[in-house]
């Protein structure tokens, strides 16, 4: 595994555990601290190594040799930008070997000196730097930004209230041309259909042929229905049941001469009465429809 | 279509219309106000068709049927339709005879000339397509023999068109194996005033030691008012009515139009219009004509024709019945129509 992949593991670890594991050995910074011979002559202190602490976590720097009487930690107000505390301070010859954790409260360099002073009140500038990084994980300017917007495409034309409008002009505009497509169909059905004719109009050629003596077999059957249902609007039978229509013409002074001898005409073997049926038709030729109703009409 | 049969003699007609007079009288001294039921029972009878009754009970149709069958010198039978009646129960079945060791034929009651079959639609769907089927081909078989009905045949079923629940409705099929169907009224209030005077002045029947109370069924008169041959001699003259040809364009022009009509989903068959026909020769020759007239037709249609006819789903929830469709052609005959 490599060192990188020790301090990712390690920083989690700091993280999950929170403060109090800042006691574990000092592999947040990756390193050990300087040894500085007895004689004072080794280089100064380097700082830590690895992945600077961010703002507010705790951090370890072990084994920090320093020459002189012993150090303690400066207490520190609450504006300041860094706060340290000597973890163990160990005799090291003639000088003392520190483990400090410290919390960065602002980002950027800060010097562990500027929190450092004599037990015994003695100056302490012969001190090497000891120089430590906090970063921060906002931004520099201490504001979270927004997201970037992302490219979107143009809105339809004219929005959503144009599509609205253009959407119930046109469905209105479909249902227009449905109505008028099916009233023009109708009316071609109508002027296509047969007309209806009237029974005066039915009636007139019947009469007319049959007074020729010209009447076709099917003709005879409607003429005799078309009798029988003049008389029937004529004394107001509509109402009436059909079976009972007929009895009561039979029985009519005017319309019972007229249809009984239509019958045996048309339905006895020997057609008997065939010589009475013109002058029975006769007061049935010319007849208009509004005088179908009229009594006067045939007299 | 005009028919070339043999005119019905003059005497024959007088006859036929004494024998049909003596008839009505006779059913008369029972039955109060059923006129036009006897009428069409000597119609099926004569024309060799079958009847069907539509009718509430209590409306003396058993009677009127017995009172008939005695009439006429004609055997008859009644079988009451029920749920778990068995075809073999009507037609009849092969049984052991253990004296022999050997099958024999025993017939049912359906060997006989005048059926009557109550409530036919409170029977399974089996029984009625059995008798539905003896009425068609007027023979039956029994085991591997079969039997030739007797002649003259005639099925008068009754049916009961309120009381539904429990019932076989006749399908559309067998319906039209009945020349005729006819919905019974009830009596006037005179002839309803009659029938309780006649039920009133019954006496009771003593019977060995103790009595009963007389019903209609025992007054009738067993003794015939004619034989089978003049029956035979009926049937004979109605054959020989003239059928015009303006009458059959009549019926062929009522059977078009309810096929045509927009309420009805199926129009008359065929057979409607055969039917129509051959009871209007019938009734011509009960009204003592050779001839058959278009009252004929219009007193017919509704029998002949109602049962033939279906309607539309939608017009029958509009309320609109077989009859107000049936009279609403009738009237439309002759009327206004497309050039």
């Amino acid at each position: 595994m490599s060192l990188t992949m020790h301090l990712r593991v390690a920083a989690c670890a700091l993280v999950l555990a929170g403060p109090s594991s800042a006691a574990s050995p000092s592999l947040a910074h990756g390193g050990s601290a300087q040894w500085r011979g007895p004689q004072g002559d080794a280089p100064p202190p380097r700082s830590p190594s690895g992945n600077a602490p961010s703002v507010g976590m705790p951090a370890r720097w072990n084994d920090v040799v320093l020459s002189g009487s012993e150090l303690v930690a400066v207490s520190a107000d609450r504006s300041a930008p860094l706060a340290l505390r000597i973890v163990a301070a160990r005799a090291h010859g003639d000088a003392f070997r520190y483990d400090f954790e410290y919390w960065g409260l602002e980002p950027g360099a800060h010097d562990l000196r500027t929190l450092l002073q004599r037990r015994d009140g003695s100056s302490c500038a012969e001190l090497p730097e000891l120089r430590v990084e906090i970063q921060s994980v906002l931004a520099t300017h201490g504001a979270a930004l927004p997201n970037a917007p992302r490219p979107s495409e143009l809105p339809s034309l004219g929005g959503y209230d144009t599509l609205l409008v253009t959407g119930a002009v046109v469905w209105v505009a479909g249902l227009v041309a449905l109505l008028v497509a099916g009233r023009r169909r109708r009316a071609a059905e109508l002027a296509s259909a047969p007309r209806v004719r009237s029974l005066a109009e039915r009636l007139q050629p019947l009469v007319e042929r049959a007074l020729r003596g010209e009447l076709a077999r099917e003709e005879r059957a409607q003429l005799e229905l078309s009798l029988v249902a003049l008389w029937r609007r004529r004394l107001g039978l509509e109402a009436a049941r059909p079976a009972d229509v007929l009895v009561q013409l039979r029985a009519h002074p005017e319309a019972g001469p007229l249809l009984c001898k239509l019958e045996e005409w048309l339905h006895r073997p020997d057609a008997r009465g065939a010589a009475e049926i013109p002058a029975l038709l006769a007061p049935y030729r010319g007849l208009r429809e509004d005088e179908l109703d009229a009594p006067g009409g045939v007299r | 279509m005009s028919t070339t049969s043999a005119p019905v003699a003059s005497s024959d007609l007088a006859r036929t219309e004494e024998y049909i007079r003596r008839v009505r009288e006779r059913v008369g001294t029972v039955v109060v106000g059923q006129d036009v039921v006897v009428e069409r029972l000597l119609i099926a009878l004569f024309s060799g068709g079958h009847l069907l009754l539509q009718g509430v009970p209590g409306l003396a149709k058993t009677l009127l049927v017995s009172t008939l069958s005695k009439s006429i010198d004609l055997g008859f039978a009644r079988v009451q339709f029920t749920i778990d009646l068995l075809p073999s129960d009507i037609l009849g079945s092969e049984v052991l005879d253990q004296r022999t060791n050997e099958f024999r034929v025993r017939k049912g009651p359906v060997f006989t000339n005048l059926l009557l079959a109550d409530e036919i639609n409170r029977a399974a769907p089996k029984v009625q397509g059995a008798l539905l089927e003896a009425m068609q081909e007027r023979k039956v078989t029994i085991g591997t023999e079969t039997f030739r009905l007797p002649a003259p045949f005639l099925v008068i079923a009754t049916q009961n068109p309120v009381e539904q629940a429990g019932t076989f409705e006749l399908p559309e099929a067998q319906l039209d194996r009945f020349m005729l169907v006819h919905r019974l009224d009830y009596p006037s209030a005179d002839e309803e005033r009659e029938v309780l005077r006649r039920n009133a002045s019954l006496g009771i029947q003593r019977q060995d030691k103790g009595a009963i109370v007389q019903t209609e069924f025992d007054v009738l008169d067993s003794r015939p008012v004619g034989s089978v041959s003049e029956i035979v001699a009926a049937m004979e003259a109605v054959s020989s009515i003239h059928v015009s040809d303006t009458f059959v364009d009549h019926v062929v022009e009522i059977v078009h139009r309810t096929r045509a009509h927009p309420d009805v989903e199926l129009g008359c068959s065929p057979r409607a219009g055969i039917s129509l026909i051959k009871a209007s020769r019938a009734r011509a020759l009960m009204h003592g004509r050779s001839y058959v007239i278009p009252e004929d037709l219009y007193a017919l249609a509704e029998d002949a024709l109602l049962h033939r006819m279906r309607l539309k789903y939608g017009s029958i929830a509009e309320g609109k019945t077989g009859r107000h469709v049936l009279d609403e052609i009738l009237r439309s005959m002759g009327g206004e129509a497309r050039a």
